[in-house]
């Protein structure tokens, strides 16, 4: 187990802050310090918070698909996981009456049941993950339309308001919504860089086949990682609803572009074996910046995605040639 | 799974012939386009029987049938789009098909709706747009490195806001583009056979053949097979592999530009969500290819196959539609197309698990050199 966890303290270049991180708090602060100046509600509370708010579901699973992106996975079907969630679980508010608590377990345990759907096929029908996802994808769709049946669900109590992005879901001008998000991502990176499971899911992304050679249950880290990925959906779900009031049949969609493109962003390899979960919180906050800065600036929102677009291009190639240059070194 | 007796065995005993129904059997799991021709017929069967017990909200006869070819127009060319691309190999995928049919199909509709320009030099220069801006893809993917799925991605973000923005969001219907609906009318077929969209022969039989004679009938797609296969012996036997991964996502972008001239066509509009409404055109198209038989680890895959895989999820969706009233129609379009998906990547499997049994679980060998 040591073996696997050595050649990463050993490197020097691996300090708690790697490359793109550091380059990404650069972007991020000279956006803010650009947008300051130009933008004078930038700086507001009100809209610090709507950030924080609307970043930290993306952020939420973007822990999660780190990790499956760190094993050279992909899970594409979150955005319908968490319809389904989102419908079931705003039924239940509304009709069942719900408390917080089970509202939320409710939807952990859904979420990590679909994950767990998409682990088990990934791990036992070893076909690539974007396959099974795109796959589970439409599967999850058709269970959400199926169970709104045609209606939206309207008048969605504010049982989840202390996860949400109102007034309620703040202490001390910080969102829960975010601060759950940053303190899943501590734990989760602790757990990836220190704890001997963590690291296998590095060496599952390096190579799969010497990963199991050398001892990693590679079939129940995969099982692992995805449910994982499926049970925050769930919790984002939670986050999304919030407050209540509708949750439309479009729940969800496009988020699974979100996410990866935050991960991604944050310099998690796609190829796998390389990427941290701090990359992944820094590029959703990336990504919530530039949305509310088009907003800020009054430009089209359809621009956002051109953006996003951009950075995505800018951060992996950048990564490319660090890499390349690491490696002609 | 049917049973195959061994085949060769080391020390000189009887080599037992497989019986017929473990030879069907294999012929079904290995061929890819006889397992779809099977499917094919045992969909219309039972689409028959339904119809004659009365189940359905009208009748799915011939006529029926070819009028779904008007969906399978589009369907189809962006799956061969897709088929090149994976096959190219390392990961190969284009996530981005869909919005270069938006950003396409706005091209088009400013040359022939705003800016009045004549019908060929605007097709001409809307096929070249989208080549171009499946050049891009192909600049990033096989010359910078990128990995395909995050070029995709990133690309399919830029047109698809590029296209929204480029008309403030608002469809061009002007009166020339209206009358492109021309373009795709049914025609009249002899021999009582029904009638079919007109474009299934001005644009996906061009289409077909092109890629097929591509793939089959010239250097390109030799050296497209093989550096799919391996892009390292690929490599030393002189050929090109960023050249030829480059064309490949090129070729993606000019059918991609051909399908975005049909999807305006049918729609009387040039729609700027056209390829990115909902789910998109993209996942559609990628399902298609690999129902076809297309390996996602690239190198395999047959023109043949594809085509008979977009043919089955069309008249499958066209049955749905008929079964299910109302909304509940596309709902189940979406589980048909998922269990598709999986049902086909398991079939995949056993297919290659005896050549991969010593290597271990979790399925990745894509998107590695």
């Amino acid at each position: 187990m040591t073996a696997l966890a050595r050649p990463l303290a050993r490197r020097p270049a691996a300090g708690a802050i790697e490359g793109q991180e550091a380059v990404l708090i650069g972007v991020i602060a000279l956006l803010w310090a650009a947008l300051g100046l130009s933008v004078d509600t930038f700086f507001t509370a009100s809209n610090l918070q709507n950030i924080l708010a609307t970043v930290a579901p993306v952020t939420i699973i973007g822990v999660g698909m780190t990790a499956v992106i760190v094993t050279a996975g992909i899970d594409v079907s979150v955005g319908s996981a968490m319809a389904v969630v989102m419908v079931i679980v705003a039924r239940q508010l509304r009709d069942g009456g719900l408390a917080f608590a089970p509202a939320v377990g409710l939807a952990l345990l859904i979420g990590a049941l679909l994950g767990l759907v998409n682990g088990a096929l990934v791990a036992y029908l070893r076909v690539h993950p974007i396959i099974i996802t795109f796959g589970t994808l439409n599967l999850y769709r058709f269970v959400a339309l199926e169970i709104f049946d045609g209606r939206e669900v309207a008048g969605v109590p504010g049982t989840l308001g202390p996860l949400g992005g109102g007034a309620e879901g703040r202490t001390l001008g910080l969102p829960h919504s975010w601060v759950l998000a940053v303190a899943l991502a501590a734990l989760m990176w602790a757990y990836m860089r220190h704890v001997p499971t963590g690291r296998h899911l590095y060496a599952i992304g390096g190579d799969a086949e010497a990963a199991r050679l050398a001892g990693v249950r590679v079939t129940r880290r995969l099982l692992g990682v995805y449910a994982l990925t499926g049970l925050l959906a769930g919790l984002a779900a939670c986050c999304v609803i919030g407050g209540g009031g509708l949750v439309a049949q479009s729940a969800g969609t496009g988020m699974e572009l979100q996410v990866i493109a935050a991960v991604v962003i944050g310099g998690t390899s796609i190829q796998g074996g390389r990427g941290t979960v701090l990359g992944t919180v820094l590029g959703a906050l990336l990504v919530g910046t530039v949305t509310s800065a088009v907003t800020l600036l009054g430009w089209p929102n359809e621009l956002t995605s051109l953006f996003i677009g951009v950075f995505i291009l800018v951060a992996v190639g950048s990564d490319l040639l660090r890499e390349r240059r690491r490696r002609s070194l | 799974m049917t049973t195959t007796a061994e085949e060769t065995t080391r020390d000189g005993q009887a080599v037992k012939r497989p019986s017929l129904p473990a030879r069907l059997g294999r012929l079904l799991l290995h061929d890819r386009v006889a397992l779809l021709c099977l499917l094919l017929v045992v969909l219309v069967a039972w689409m028959q029987v339904l119809d004659r017990g009365g189940y359905l909200l009208g009748p799915y006869d011939a006529a029926y049938m070819a009028a779904a070819l008007e969906s399978f127009v589009p369907l189809c060319v962006l799956a061969l789009a897709e088929t090149l691309v994976i096959l190219s190999g390392r990961g190969g995928i284009d996530l981005s098909v869909g919005a270069m049919v938006s950003l396409t199909g706005m091209a088009f509709g400013f040359m022939v709706g705003e800016w009045g320009w004549p019908l060929w030099p605007s097709l001409a220069a809307a096929l070249a747009f989208g080549t171009a801006l499946g050049a891009v893809n192909g600049f990033l993917v096989a010359v910078l490195g990128f990995p395909s799925l995050i070029a995709t991605l990133a690309t399919g973000y830029a047109y698809s806001s590029l296209a929204l923005v480029s008309n403030d969001n608002a469809p061009i219907s002007t009166k020339p583009i209206q009358d492109l609906h021309e373009l795709t009318s049914m025609v009249d077929l002899p021999f009582g056979l029904p009638p079919v969209p007109e474009q299934f022969f001005t644009f996906l039989i061009p289409c077909v053949a092109l890629v097929w004679l591509l793939l089959n009938r010239t250097a390109f797609g030799r050296r497209l097979y093989a550096v799919g296969t391996n892009e390292t012996a690929a490599r030393y036997a002189a050929v090109s592999v960023s050249g030829t991964r480059f064309r490949a996502f090129a070729l993606a972008g000019l059918l991609s530009g051909a399908a975005a001239i049909v999807t305006v066509g049918q729609f009387a509009s040039a729609r700027p969500d056209a390829g990115t409404v909902g789910n998109g055109m993209a996942l559609p198209a990628i399902t298609i290819a690999v129902l076809g038989g297309v390996a996602i680890t690239g190198g395999a895959g047959r023109v043949g196959g594809v085509v008979l895989a977009a043919l089955l999820v069309v008249w499958l969706n066209a049955g749905i539609l008929l079964y299910f009233e109302g909304s509940a129609g596309a709902r189940f379009q979406l589980l048909a197309l998922g269990l598709l998906l999986v049902a086909s990547t398991s079939l995949n499997a056993p297919a290659g698990r005896r050549r991969r049994r010593r290597r271990g679980p979790a399925g990745r060998t894509a998107g590695r050199a």
